[in-house]
């Protein structure tokens, strides 16, 4: 009898274990390498997808920046960004510089949109370009209805090649507070 | 000056070869959803005057009395490529119901736009708008792309989607014809 309460607690704080660290995918494609972080937590789907800094490049050359001016962006660890209310206990409202990097003991939001575009600016960077960079990019701020509402955009984290970080992600739903992290995810070399 | 010809080349190329792994990998992507939000108290739609393919104005205050599907979209957008096929099938189902479909575009231009436009199938036929300073944009609140807004016949916006969807869905369809009896019921 104490063997079988002893194998059910244990049983269920493997359970709880389970459900508190919602399961983390990763994929490399074997084709090209390029590596993506997927989760799925409380009804929120986020992954981030490696940009080389060679297709960053070619994306921008080819929306009318000069290979210059592609380059520090390129660089600053991009990945492509997906987040979909799947099945979220209502409106998932994001701010996204209200995320943490978490790399080195130090924690930090990703670079922001209104950051590159200054630089850009400064950068000489033409005015179509700078509205094709400013609408590629993951949005700072969004709400996602229940039942598929999604985006896909660029998120600069702002680390070297090869730097290995976690990202938090945090939204609210009518003001509670949810997040989700991302764990060992690492630049593009 | 070689050098860089050389290298703005190879980055073409690169990109072409993206764009098509891009093509390629979205048969492996997650499908489109077909929901679309209510706007639980519906509000005049924006302002809509932008110039079509043909260099003539088109004015969304001239459409009161239909249905307006409004798309903004880009063709470096990789969901906005996703789901204009479906928009098109939308717009021919309901084309002789009342509804009109107009697609924004932001910050390009028919240059670009037109070889794009070759590619879909079936290509579009609906009009094709320019944003080209992403203004109008600014003032309909789109915060990603794609996003889609659809405006009752009274001018009001009454559902919303961001991010791609299918819009030939039957669901799709049919809320964007049932929304010609929106005077009936309220």
């Amino acid at each position: 009898m104490f063997t079988l309460i002893k194998a059910l607690v244990i049983g269920l704080a493997l359970s709880f274990s389970c459900f508190a660290e919602p399961a983390q995918n990763k994929h490399v494609d074997p084709a090209t390498g390029i590596t993506s972080w997927e989760i799925n937590s409380q009804g929120v789907n986020f992954s981030l997808t490696q940009i080389l800094p060679e297709q960053a490049k070619a994306f921008y050359v080819n929306r009318g920046f000069t290979l210059k001016q592609t380059e520090s962006f390129a660089s600053s660890c991009v990945y492509m960004t997906i987040m979909r209310n799947d099945t979220a206990p209502g409106t998932v409202h994001f701010i996204k510089r209200n995320w943490s990097i978490i790399s080195d003991n130090k924690s930090y939001p990703p670079v922001s949109v209104a950051t590159w575009l200054k630089k850009l600016k400064d950068n000489n960077v033409n005015k179509t370009a700078l509205i094709a960079f400013r609408w590629a990019q993951f949005p700072p701020e969004q709400e996602f209805e229940v039942g598929g509402d999604w985006n896909q955009g660029m998120l600069s984290i702002g680390l070297p090649a090869n730097n290995v970080f976690d990202l938090i992600v945090r939204w609210d739903i009518n003001g509670k507070e949810y997040n989700a992290t991302l764990k060992g995810v690492q630049c593009a070399k | 000056m070689q050098n860089n010809k050389g290298v703005n080349r190879s980055l073409l190329i690169l990109a072409i070869t993206l764009f098509l792994m891009g093509t390629s990998h979205g048969a492996e992507l997650a499908p489109l959803t077909h929901n679309l939000t209510v706007i639980k108290k519906p509000m005049p739609a924006p302002n809509l005057r932008l110039k079509n393919m043909d260099d003539e104005f088109v004015d969304i205050k001239d459409l009161k009395g239909k249905v307006v599907v409004v798309n903004f979209w880009a063709t470096w957008c990789p969901p906005c490529r996703r789901e204009m096929s479906s928009l098109e099938r939308l717009y021919l189902a309901t084309q002789d119901k009342n509804v009109v479909v107009l697609a924004v575009n932001v910050g390009e231009d028919i240059d670009t736009v037109f070889p794009f436009m070759g590619i879909v199938n079936p290509s579009p036929s609906f009009p094709i708008l320019f944003d080209t300073d992403a203004k109008v944009m600014n003032q309909w609140k789109v915060r990603g792309l794609p996003t889609t807004y659809i405006i009752n016949p009274k001018g009001d916006i009454v559902y919303r989607a961001v991010g791609g969807r299918e819009f030939d869905n039957p669901k799709i369809i049919q809320a964007a014809i049932n929304l010609n009896k929106w005077d009936l019921r309220n």
